[in-house]
This record gives structure tokens, sequence and C-alpha cells, in this order.
């Protein structure tokens, strides 16, 4: 463009952007501005450092502005931040350490009222870590398009890409692997089992060009490939069956989304669909078929499963969305996202505006909520049916429900009236006979008292809270002595402890009703109403209560209770309430001479403070009042009983651990990953790099675009990525090497043509998983030998070029289940939900946190994943790390994996089964069925003389075993070495 | 057997060809790089091992290394602060100065007061190095401990310990390069030990005490001869496997695997046993002879330990629950440092005198200190407190009966030479030889380091 001259006008010239005038805006900058940018502020606003994520050496970096949004806003001084900033009026003072004369702020107010001009082209616009030209450069960015696949005499093109690489290095492709070799490398790949002994002869039988095809179809139709290829996605999104809190939160409903994954692929749901459903299932759930409806909501699980953080898991969703972020990046898109919370990316074309963009969308979603130390009880779990459904399957009990509540209503309450009246008795005749206090953890004898009772008169022992810190579980012991007469005791344990929830009032021994009874006194008495059975999921543990708190507490069982805190065996428990007292009272059916004696013990100690207690006597016959009283409490206890029992068999939905939609906004920058550092909000759109689309609703949260951005055939990484994963998993690497990194510190693709030509025939196929593993196992590439050849080594050592088939080790499951599937212990019946104990019951802390390993004899992706805790099989054998994504297992070879096949309990199950086995064969055939069954092949001559030698000599050493256990012995030794040896732990 | 014949013996095992001799120690020792080969550090360190004492719940400053008289004094005075343990909780609307419970005196030739907390150890205090400047960024137990282990306080990252076996590697291959010596699960469980994204090979072993302190370590067959003959034959067997697979390092690495496990079977058992030491050493750590638990179980293990090459062990002191965690009352810190006092004191002077003190670094920490104020004066216990704590540093490399920073009169904020858990770790690294911005591990796309993007090594405490 030609210079205009439009100097009188500087609005027009910033709208025009690059232009630069001669003019008196242009010479001021020139003079004052320039140089004033470049001394004062450009050393930590430039090339060098971006605080507050702003440059001031460009045009274009002012104009994006920093973490708190643009910094000038041209033709309005005051309105620019920068000039409040060198002003230092406000918050923010700049420069920091020194103030600006005069005459140079009001050089910048006046630049910035004549337009702001600024003729610095000051370099390329950026993104992130890069210019904008090179973003749309970057080879991960560029559209897939289908290459032309290389002249060959191939006919799968896999192989005419591949074939045409190692020409260039004079190579060419291995010949073809044994069958029996082949047939144990692909079972493995496509199922995570060795094959048997039987599919091995089958094949090896039939010659037949497709005999291999056969094979695969099998195998991908075989219900055990969802349970290895389903893994592999897991271990991408860190599936874990516990939350990742302070107290690591079970999550019960976690393996809903487990056995999502293994079904979807099992299916070969197309891929789009797959991610679509993960990132917005319960959006297009909502749209139909009913019948679909709840596979959708599980399929959220995806972002559902982000980890939790901290005591207080609400508190810190900001982790928990960098979390969701970062995985959502490396896993769908290989690019590292999270990199961006606190700046822009140091590398790839990501800044922290986008990060915030997306960070808007998922803050826009309510989470199911895991429970965690500060708040034990899930919440926001995510019904498995549609609303409209849900409302005809719950109608007829809601409709009882409001008839019983409307009964209730109508039914006069009489418990004021006798409570007022026993209420006033009590004042008219109170005697004190003993009061005092016990400090924390306090244990006090009462003073015993004697005195003279009548028919329906009552003594009364009150616990009380004590300053402002509620109070504690106290223990109780009263017992009331007749002296003289039949000297009859009512001891208040051994009467209450057996049958506390018979009632209340509650009888004595000698068969008097309405004896001993436990009172809510903070206003009037009244009889705690609600009885409780297994207190906190601990049998034998019962209570009266009136919420929470006041209560009353046995302990029936002989033995202590380790509940909230340690509670004896055979005793008697009140707590009162923080905002008053319980009373333990004793209505006399006897007059003559009593003596009362009683203790009290803090059976909760740790807190600040102890209890107070006062022992009364009323001296008047109130046994009306009280007798109406509890008839009053006990018809309305049995409204109240019906109640809970039509509550209790209400219909009961099905949840997921799942994500909705919440309260939908954009998202204000996090000044270097601050959450309580605030910056400009940034709308909720696409990354800039691949198109920075808006949403389409603002009041949606955006996760359908965001769904339609990621699973889309225009999205350059989308299907590159996971073609490269598949590719990645049935040759131990991919051609990306850095499989969750397509940013420019990832390892570009050793064959760029082959990954595209792959990508294209994927979308092309409608995302086809199964497609791509038939495509790419039936090649040569696939099926070559895995021996080293002198030839090719030197020039391909690592085997970038694919000159033979890597060999590899077998992953954790892959170990377990192997061994189980040939010891013939596995159960091969999908896993359902971990026997995790009921919520109710939940008390987890991070001083005792969730962590418990279930036992299972099913397939190894069944195993539960605690997040704090690593399983150990899983964790010595370089199983996925439930933290983050895992886009590849490493193989370790450490001495604790020997250990392991020396000594551990369960690997020695496993071969004892093996020999068993074996050794129920005759002699002359167990030789061979343990090679059959181990290592799905024939012995070898030296396999033979090898066993012979072996048995012979270990049966010798076996002397102090009855001779007729060693053989059997021996046949388990020789089994324990051939499960433990290189040949059954590598595929090749 | 002394260590050298039992080494013999696992070999003889494997001996029945000359692969070992020739092709597998050649496999062994070309292409795929021992992870926990030895490796040189980044300058001449000080110290060639760690051992970590980590006090977990939070020991309070002001009752053992920081004398703060002016606490006592102002006994019961109100303080406002926007404390993270207080701020909006119920019944902590006030806050009053709270004395310290156990009375401060000099020790040593030094001089440097130390409590009545820990009479022992204050006996030692001429070779210690105080930091009565410690902060940390987090007041919740569970992020505290993983920031102390990994310098993260909420993501998953490599332990110290795995840093320090990724930097170094080990001498003894017999023994895991990092041990753990733990009675119990400490806050955030197992990633406090973890070796997360850098190789398996440098996580932490967790050592329980008891009779298998190690997981798969007693033999399941009776007779060892027949274990050996198990051995033997698979050796055997895994030999003729890689004839025909003589390029893969891998094979041969889990061939020599089985050698080591061989070798751990009985090397461990005999760095767990502590029946050759004789009763004065036995006294030093107050063990009497036969006791395989308690702390001084733990230090006098972990003396045996780094003797045999093991680059860092960590002792943990007590776990997740029973801890230093006195809010109810800091009588417990009473009870709880009675079992740590006698056994820290005894590692000190044990090492001393076996020499190896100079070449052993002796890191004593807590997760954070404790509040020196409460809601009530009278308040027995106290609080978290990340404001401010101590932490020790012994032996290699450091000053002996030196103190570093210093808290406000109260001891509620660290005001001179403050020091972050970060140049904590930047300091113990600097001391192993490693300069922490250089010890990175590519992961992700991004190079992970211990310190993150912070840390100064505190310069002035190195000798």
């Amino acid at each position: 463009m030609r210079r205009l001259n439009l100097g009188w006008c500087g609005m027009v010239l910033v709208l025009l952007g690059c232009l630069g005038a001669p003019s008196r805006a242009s010479d001021d900058f020139e003079k004052h501005v320039r140089p004033l940018l470049l001394e004062k502020c450009v050393s930590c606003h430039g090339p060098n450092k971006v605080k507050g994520g702003l440059r001031l050496d460009t045009k274009d970096g002012w104009q994006r502005g920093g973490d708190s949004g643009p910094v000038i806003v041209p033709g309005d001084p005051d309105k620019s931040l920068l000039i409040q900033a060198v002003r230092q009026t406000g918050e923010l003072k700049m420069p920091p350490k020194e103030k600006l004369k005069d005459t140079e702020i009001a050089a910048l107010v006046r630049w910035i009222k004549d337009g702001a001009i600024d003729p610095r082209d000051g370099g390329p616009s950026r993104i992130g870590g890069v210019t904008v030209a090179e973003a749309k450069k970057w080879w991960s960015f560029q559209p897939v398009r289908r290459p032309g696949v290389p002249k060959s005499n191939y006919t799968n093109p896999i192989d005419a890409f591949i074939a045409a690489k190692l020409a260039e290095k004079k190579l060419t492709l291995s010949p073809i692997a044994d069958k029996r070799t082949l047939l144990r490398r692909v079972t493995y790949d496509l199922t995570g089992l060795p094959p048997t002994w039987e599919e091995v002869e089958a094949f090896e039988k039939n010659n037949s060009p497709d005999a291999f095809a056969k094979v695969v179809d099998r195998l991908l139709a075989s219900p055990q490939y969802g349970e290895r290829w389903g893994r592999h996605w897991l271990d991408l999104v860190r599936y874990a069956d516990t939350a990742g809190d302070n107290s690591d939160h079970p999550l019960p409903h976690a393996w809903r989304y487990r056995n999502w994954v293994i079904a979807a692929f099992n299916r070969d749901q197309p891929y789009d669909e797959f991610l679509r459903e993960q990132i917005a299932g319960d959006l297009i759930a909502a749209k139909g078929p009913p019948e679909k409806y709840a596979s959708r909501v599980v399929a959220t699980g995806f972002l559902a499963m982000a980890r939790r953080f901290e005591h207080d898991s609400d508190k810190a969703m900001h982790l928990t969305h960098e979390d969701g972020i970062d995985t959502l990046g490396k896993a769908l898109l290989g690019l590292t996202l999270g990199c961006a919370r606190c700046h822009d990316h140091k590398y790839d074309a990501i800044s922290n505006r986008d990060y915030y963009a997306l960070y808007g969308i998922l803050d826009s979603c309510k989470f199911s909520f895991a429970g965690c130390e500060a708040k034990q009880q899930p919440r926001d779990l995510v019904p498995l049916i549609s609303p409209e459904e849900w409302n005809r399957v719950v109608k007829p009990y809601r409709e009882k429900l409001a008839k019983l509540d409307a009964e209730i209503r109508a039914n006069t309450d009489a418990r004021p009236k006798y409570a007022k009246a026993a209420q006033d008795a009590f004042e008219k005749s109170r005697k004190v006979l003993s009061t005092g206090e016990i400090p924390d953890g306090g244990d006090k004898r009462l003073p015993d008292s004697a005195i003279e009772v009548k028919p329906g008169e009552v003594v009364f022992l009150s616990i009380t809270p004590l300053k402002n810190h509620g109070a504690d579980t106290t223990l109780v012991e009263f017992e009331i002595a007749e002296i003289g007469g039949k000297e009859r005791r009512w001891n208040a344990t051994a009467d209450l402890v057996d049958d506390l929830l018979a009632g209340n009032p509650h009888k004595d021994r000698h068969g008097n009703e309405h004896v001993w009874w436990l009172l809510d006194t903070r206003n009037q008495p009244l009889p705690l109403a609600e009885p409780v059975r297994d207190v906190s999921g601990k049998p034998g543990l019962h209570a009266w209560r009136n919420g929470d708190t006041p209560s009353a507490v046995v302990n029936s069982t002989k033995a202590e209770i380790a509940a909230w805190t340690k509670l004896p065996a055979r005793s008697l428990f009140v707590h009162p309430a923080a905002n008053g007292n319980v009373a333990l009272a004793w209505l006399s059916p006897i007059g003559g001479k009593v003596k009362i004696t009683g203790r009290i013990k803090d059976a909760h100690p740790g807190g600040p403070d102890g209890v107070g207690w006062v022992l009364e006597h009323f001296a008047v016959d109130v046994r009306t009042d009280l007798v109406g009283l509890a008839k009053a409490a006990e018809q309305r206890a049995a409204l109240e009983r019906q109640k809970a029992e039509l509550v209790q068999s209400a219909p009961k939905q099905d949840v997921a651990f799942a994500v909705v939609e919440g309260k939908p906004a954009d998202a204000r920058i996090q000044i270097k990953g601050d959450p309580e550092k605030l910056g400009a909000a940034v709308p909720r759109r696409w990354l800039e790099a691949l198109g920075g689309q808006p949403i389409s609703s603002p009041t949606s949260s955006g996760r359908l675009d965001l769904a339609g951005w990621i699973a889309s055939k225009d999205n350059p990484l989308t299907a590159r990525v996971l073609v490269n994963r598949i590719w990645l998993h049935h040759f131990g690497k991919g051609l990306v090497q850095t499989p969750n990194d397509f940013g420019t510190r990832g390892i570009p693709p050793t064959h760029p043509e082959l990954l595209d030509w792959l990508a294209s025939e994927f979308v092309n196929s409608g995302w086809s998983i199964k497609a791509m593993h038939r495509k790419i196992v039936l090649s040569e590439t696939y099926r070559q030998a895995a021996a080293h050849r002198a030839d090719a080594a030197p020039t391909d050592a690592n085997n970038d070029l694919r000159w033979r088939f890597d060999r590899r080790r077998l992953t954790a499951e892959e170990l377990r289940d192997g061994l189980m599937s040939v010891a013939g212990t596995l159960d091969r019946t999908p896993g359902e939900r971990h026997p995790i104990p009921p919520e109710s019951s939940w008390g987890f802390s991070q001083h005792v946190p969730f962590s418990t390993f279930f036992e299972t004899d099913r397939r190894s992706v069944y195993l539960i994943n605690v997040r704090n805790r690593r399983h150990p099989f899983l964790g010595l054998f370089d199983g996925a790390d439930p933290n983050a994504t895992t886009p590849n297992r490493q193989a370790t070879t450490v001495p604790t994996q020997a250990l392991y096949f020396l000594n551990d309990p369960f690997f020695h199950a496993q071969a004892e089964k093996l020999g068993g086995r074996v050794f129920a064969k005759p002699e002359a055939e167990r030789l061979t069925e343990l090679f059959r069954l181990a290592a799905q092949r024939d012995p070898s001559q030296r396999d033979r003389e090898f066993a012979e030698r072996f048995l012979e000599r270990y049966q010798k050493g076996l002397s102090d075993r009855p001779a007729a256990d060693r053989p059997k012995l021996a046949w388990g030794a020789l089994a324990r070495i051939i499960l433990a040896s290189n040949e059954f732990l590598f595929v090749e | 057997m002394n260590s050298l014949s039992r080494r013999a013996f696992a070999r003889s095992s494997l001996t029945g060809s000359l692969l070992l001799n020739g092709l597998l120690s050649d496999l062994l020792a070309a292409d795929r790089p021992d992870p926990l080969a030895p490796k040189k550090p980044h300058f001449p360190g000080k110290a060639k091992s760690i051992i970590f004492l980590f006090m977990s719940g939070g020991v309070s400053h002001v009752d053992s290394f920081d004398p703060k008289p002016k606490l006592t004094t102002d006994h019961g005075k109100q303080v406002t602060f926007d404390h993270p343990e207080t701020r909006n909780r119920p019944g902590y609307e006030k806050l009053f100065l709270k004395k310290p419970d156990w009375k401060f005196a000099p020790r040593g030739k030094c001089g440097i007061e130390v409590s009545d907390l820990f009479p022992e150890l204050g006996r030692q205090i001429d070779d210690l190095a105080l930091i009565r400047s410690m902060h940390t960024s987090h007041s919740n137990h569970y992020n505290a401990t993983l920031g102390m282990h990994t310098g993260s306080f909420a993501f998953a990252r490599p332990s110290i310990g795995a840093w320090a076996s990724y930097g170094l590697g080990t001498e003894n291959r017999n023994l895991p390069s990092f041990m753990v010596l733990a009675p119990q699960m400490p806050y955030a469980g197992t990633q406090v030990w973890a070796s997360d994204f850098l190789p398996g090979a440098h996580q932490g072993t967790r050592v329980v005490p008891g009779a298998e302190p190690v997981a798969n370590l007693r033999p399941r067959v009776a007779q060892p001869a027949q274990q050996k003959l198990e051995l033997d034959a698979l050796a055997e067997f895994n030999k003729a496997h890689l004839e025909h697979r003589t390029d893969d390092p891998a094979l041969a690495a889990r061939i020599k695997s089985f050698e080591t496990a061989f070798g751990m079977q009985t090397e461990m058992p005999e760095s767990l046993d502590l029946s050759k030491e004789d009763d004065k050493t036995l006294a030093l750590y107050g063990l009497k002879r036969g006791q395989t638990d308690g702390f001084g179980w733990q230090c006098l293990v972990a003396r045996r330990l780094v003797q045999r090459g093991v680059r860092f062990v960590e002792l943990i002191h007590t776990g997740s629950s029973g801890n230093w965690d006195s809010h109810g009352n800091m009588a417990d810190h009473g009870r709880l440092a009675k079992q740590v006092d006698q056994p820290m004191a005894g590692l000190i002077q044990d090492l001393k005198r076996t020499g190896l003190f100079d070449d052993v670094l002796v890191v004593w920490t807590t997760e954070f200190g404790r509040t020196p104020f409460n809601n009530t004066a009278n308040n027995p216990g106290r609080e978290h407190h990340n404001w401010a704590f101590t932490s020790w540093l012994a032996g290699a490399g450091v000053k002996r009966g030196h103190v570093h920073g210093a808290t406000d009169e109260h001891g509620i904020r660290a005001v001179e030479k403050p020091v972050h858990v970060h140049d904590f770790h930047a300091t113990i690294l600097h001391l192993l030889g490693l300069d922490h911005t250089k010890l990175t591990h590519r992961h992700a796309g991004r190079d992970y380091r211990l310190t993150d993007v912070h840390g100064e090594v505190v310069k002035e405490i190195l000798a």
C-alpha cells in the first residue's frame, strides 16, 4: 500500500493499522514515545521478558495487550490501562521502581489522544511461541492431503510407503515371520492374551491365502479386543477409580466409563462420534434416541475423570481444569495446551488466551463431585435416564409422598402441649443434686446422691456443651438403686444397651414401661425421635437422635468400635448439640429412698474443651404429661416412619460420574495461573492457530462446538494423532515418536506421507479403527520377522525405517492376563463395579485416605486404579500413570521385577496351577503339554534334554519331601522357569 | 559370607556358557545405558549419599529449634493475621500468642539454643546447621508433604530421592538406589517416593519393618540350593533363547536382573539385620537387641544402607496418622520427640565414628511448622503453620554448629534470609554435586526439574 496523508484523522489511521504518516502525531511518536518505551518499558515488556504477557516493543504487542487485556484505547488516554499505570494512581504502578516525569506522561497521553499512531511494524504477529506465519507453516497444522502411493509391487499401500523409504537406504523389508510367531504377535496385539495351542495348530494348517485375514477378523470380533484396545484409551485419559484429592475419594461409578470405552472399541464406534460423545455426550443424548441416552451420558466420564485436588476439591477446580485441558490437548490433539496456563506457550502456537478460552468452556459445566475430606458425600452425579423419562418413572412415588406429607401436616401435633406442661412442672420442682464440668479428655465419677422419690417423679442427668466448641461424645454410666424395699437397681447401660431402639421412652428390666427417657432439652423436653441402626455403617452401633445431634448412642457389641472415635464395648454415650443439652432421665416407677451414682467421661478427646453436667430431681408426678408427650411423639414417629419407609422404597436411578451444563460464562485469565489474580475475560472459542471460531451460543457451555472442532475431518491433528497411536500400539513406536506432542518440541514423523495417507484413509473409512487395524496388520510391514539383520542394523539401528518388527515386552496387563490364561485361572467375564463401601459410611481423610486394592480373577483392565497409591503390580511393571496421560508404556528392567518372578505368591500360584494341568497328563505328554500351553509351540529336542536334566536334578534336591510328591513339585518348578523366561515375557 | 563371595556365588549360577562373560556383558555395556549406573555429578559434590529424616505432621519450631523468649513474655496477647489455617474458621475469630511448652538452653560449644524437647540431639548441636527461616507454599499436610518431596504442591512429580538417583545412579546394584524406611503410608501416599516420569528404576523402594520388609524378598522355595538350581535352569533356557537374538540388550538386561535379584535376596536382609552390630552401637540408637522396629531401627538401618552404597535413604516418622500433628495437645510432641531424639543423636555420633559423616548428608525436616498462636492462649494444641519452620542439615559439605536465617520475634514469619522448600532442594542437590537448574528431564515437550523455575542454593550454609 502507498502512503496516504491522513494525518488530520488519527482514528482512521489506527483503523488502517500499518500505515505511517509524516504528521505531528507520527513525529511525536518518534521523538517522545519510541525512546520512552524503549528506555523505560521494553526491558520487561519486550523480546527478552514478557511480564504480564505484555509487549510494548511492537504495535501488535499493545494491541493484543497482556493478562489484563489491551492496555491502550486509541483516542482515550483515561481509559488506557497504560496511562493509569504510569500515573500510578491505581493498584498497577509502572514502571515498578520509579515514576515517569510529568513531561513523559504528558507525551504518552498526547500520543494516545492523537490515536496512538505507531509506525513500528515491529515484526510479525505471534501466537504463543511462534509467529502467525510459522504457525501456519507448521507441518501438523497443515490440512491432511492424501498423498499418492509410491509405485511398487506391494498391494498394501503401507508396504509401498515403507519399502520406498527403505529403498532410499538400499534396504528391504524382512521376510514374513513364521506362523506361530505371527499368531502369538497378533493375538497379544489385538486381544492382550496369548493364543491357544489349538488356534496355533489351526492357523498352521490353513494354507489358504486369506488365513491370516480370517484370524484378524476373529480377533477383532472377540470381546477381548475391546479390553485390550480400550485399555490403550484408558491410559491416555488417565482413567482411575479414585478422584486424586487429598483423601483420594473413590469413584464408585467410574467403571461405567471404563466399560463404555471397552464397548465402544468392540462395536467399532466411529472415532469422531466416540470423541463427540466424550466431550458433549449429555447434550447429544438429549436429542435422542432414549436407548442411547445412558451410554452418552457415561461417555462424558472422559471430562469428569479429571483429577481432583486438595482438601476441598471444590476450591481447586482451576487445577482440575488444567488437568482436563492438558489431557484433552495431549490425548486428542497432540498439543501441550497445559503449558499455556501461566503464560503463552514458549514454543508452540498456543497462547495464554487460548488456554482460558477453553477453560471458560470447561468452567461453564457442572462436574460430578467425588466427595472430599471437607465434604464427604458425592453430589451432582448424573442420572442415566432423561429428566422426562425419570419424571414418568417417579410419578407414582411422588404422588404417594405428597399424600403422606399432607397427612402429616393435617395431624395435630400434640407434643408442644404436653412438653410445655412437663416443662412447667419441672420449673416448679427443680432440685439440683450436683453440677460440674469435665475438661477435654476428662473422666469423672458424679457425687453420690441419696433422695426420696415418689412414683412419677424424675431424676434427670443433663449433659451440656461448653463454650462455643459444640460438644463431644460423652460416655455415661448412670445407676439408681433402691435403698431398702426390693433393693432393685436401674442401670441405664444394662437396661438400654441390648435393645436401645425398642423405644424411647424405654422400659426397664423389671417390667415397667416408660422408665428411661432420652431427651432433647434444648427448648422444651422432647424425646430424641429418630432411631438409627448401625450408625456410620458400624454394625451394633445404634442411636436415637434429633438431626446429627443431640443424640444417644450405644455400642451393643462386645468389642470396641472405631468410628469417629474409639467407642468401648457395651457402653452408652450421649452427645449434646452445639446449642444445648441432651438428657438421660429416669421416671421413677417406685416410691422410696434411692441412691444415685454415675460417671461421665469424654469419649472423644482432642477437642479443645470438655462438657458440663447437671443432675436434677423433679419432685412432682409428671407421668401424665410425659407419657402424653411420649404418645404424641410416637404418633408423630409412626407417620415419619411410614414416610421413611416410602422414601426407602423410592425408585432409584443409576448414575454416572459425568459432566453436564453448568453456568455458562467466559473465564478470566488467571495471571501467572493464580486463580486469585484475575485478568481480562477471554471469550470462549477454539484455538486461534486452528481457526479461533467463537462458540455458537453464549448460553451454552460451548462443549458441542468444542466437540465439533476436535472431531472434524478439517482438524489437521485429530486423525493424524489417532492413526499415529494405532500405529504405535501395533509397532511399539509411532511414526511420530512423541505421540502426545505434535508441536515444535516433538519429533517430526519418520514417514510423513504414510502418516497422512493413513489419516486420510481413516477419515474416508468413516473413522473406523477396526478398518485401520486390518489395513496395518495385514501389511507385510507388520508381518515381518523380528530377527536381527546385519545388512540393515548399521544403517538404521533404531529401526525407524521399519526393516523388521520390533520385539517388545508384555505390558503389566498382558503379563498378568497371560499368566492366568495359561494357568487356566482367568475369569473372562467383564468386571463391573468395585466393592467400594457405601457412600454413607465414608469418612476418608488425608490421614486415612481410601486406598484399597480389591482382588479379582478377571482381566487386569478390571483391576482398581488408585490415584494416590500405585497398584503394586501395575506399578512394578510400568503400568499407566493414573494421574497423567500415558501415551506409551515404558518397559523398564529392574531387579524388583525379577524378585516378582522368584518369589511372588500370585506368580507361584499361577505356575503351580499350570504345573498341575501338565502333571495331570501321562508322563510322556507332559513336556509337550507344558510348551503348548505356556509357549504355544512344541518343545525342541534341546528343550527336551534341558527339561529332563532339570527335572532329574530338581527331584534329587527334594530329598526332604516325600518321594511321591517330588515329580509334581519338579513340574511346578519347570512351569515357573518357562513362565519367568524371556520367551514368555517378550512378543516378537 | 562377605559380599564379594556372595556376588561370585550369584555369578556362578550364570556361567554355564561363555555367553555371560563375552556376549552378555558386551550387550550390557553397549548401547542401552543402565539407568542406575553411577554417573558423574555436574561438579565434585561433597555428599555421596543422603539420609533424609522426615517428621510427618508438622513439628513446632517454637517448641524445638527456634527460641522465642518474646513469645513467653507476650503470652496471651491478641494478634491479628490473615492466616490460611484460621481464616473463616468458626471459633478462630480472635488469635492469641501462646508460649512454648519446652524450655530452651544453649547447647554444645557453639551455644545454639535447643529446647528440652530434643536433649540428646541438643548434645550434637556442634555438628548441625539449623535453618530457622524455612517456609513453604501450603498449609495442608498432603500438599506440603508432596511439596517437600517433589517440589510440586499439587501435581505428581518425581521425588527428590528419584532425582538424586537419576542424577547420580547408584554404587550397589544389589540394592535399590532410593530406599524409604516407612512403617506407615505418609500423606499423599506413594507419590512421596514416586519416580513419576523419570525411569521406573529411580522410584523409592519402601521398606516396612517386620517379617517381609520388601515385597517378594523372601525366597518361596524352601531350600536355597533348589532356588539356585531353578535360576541356573532359567538362565540356561534364556540363553538358548538369546542365541538367535544376540542383538537385543533388553533380553540380556533381564537375564542380568535375575542375578541382581538373587543378590538382593541376601544383601537386603543382611543390610536390615542388626544382629552383627555390637551392644555399644545398639545403645547409641537406643535399641534393644533383637528389636526390628522403631525409629532407632530405621536410623541404624539407614546407616547400614548408605554404607552399602545406597544413594538416598528416607526415614519417615511416622506416617499420615499418629504423627506430629498436635492440634489437640502439644504434649504429643514430647512423646514423639522421645521416639526420635536418641536415635537421631546416635546416628550423628555413629556416622562420625565410622567416618561416614564426611560423605553422608543428613537432612531433617517436616512439612511445615506450627502456629505460635491459637484461638485461646491456653489451647493446648497448635495449628498448621507454613510461614515459618526449622529444618537442619548435618554432615557432608555443611557448616557445623551454625544457624541460618531467623524468624520474627514471635516465630511467626521467616524474616531473615528466608529459605523456601525450592531453595532447600537446590541446596541438597548442590551438596550432591548437582546443579538444580541442569538436572532436567524432558517430558511431554518440556524440561522438568525438581525446583520447577525456582530455587537458590543457600551458599552461607556450605562449609
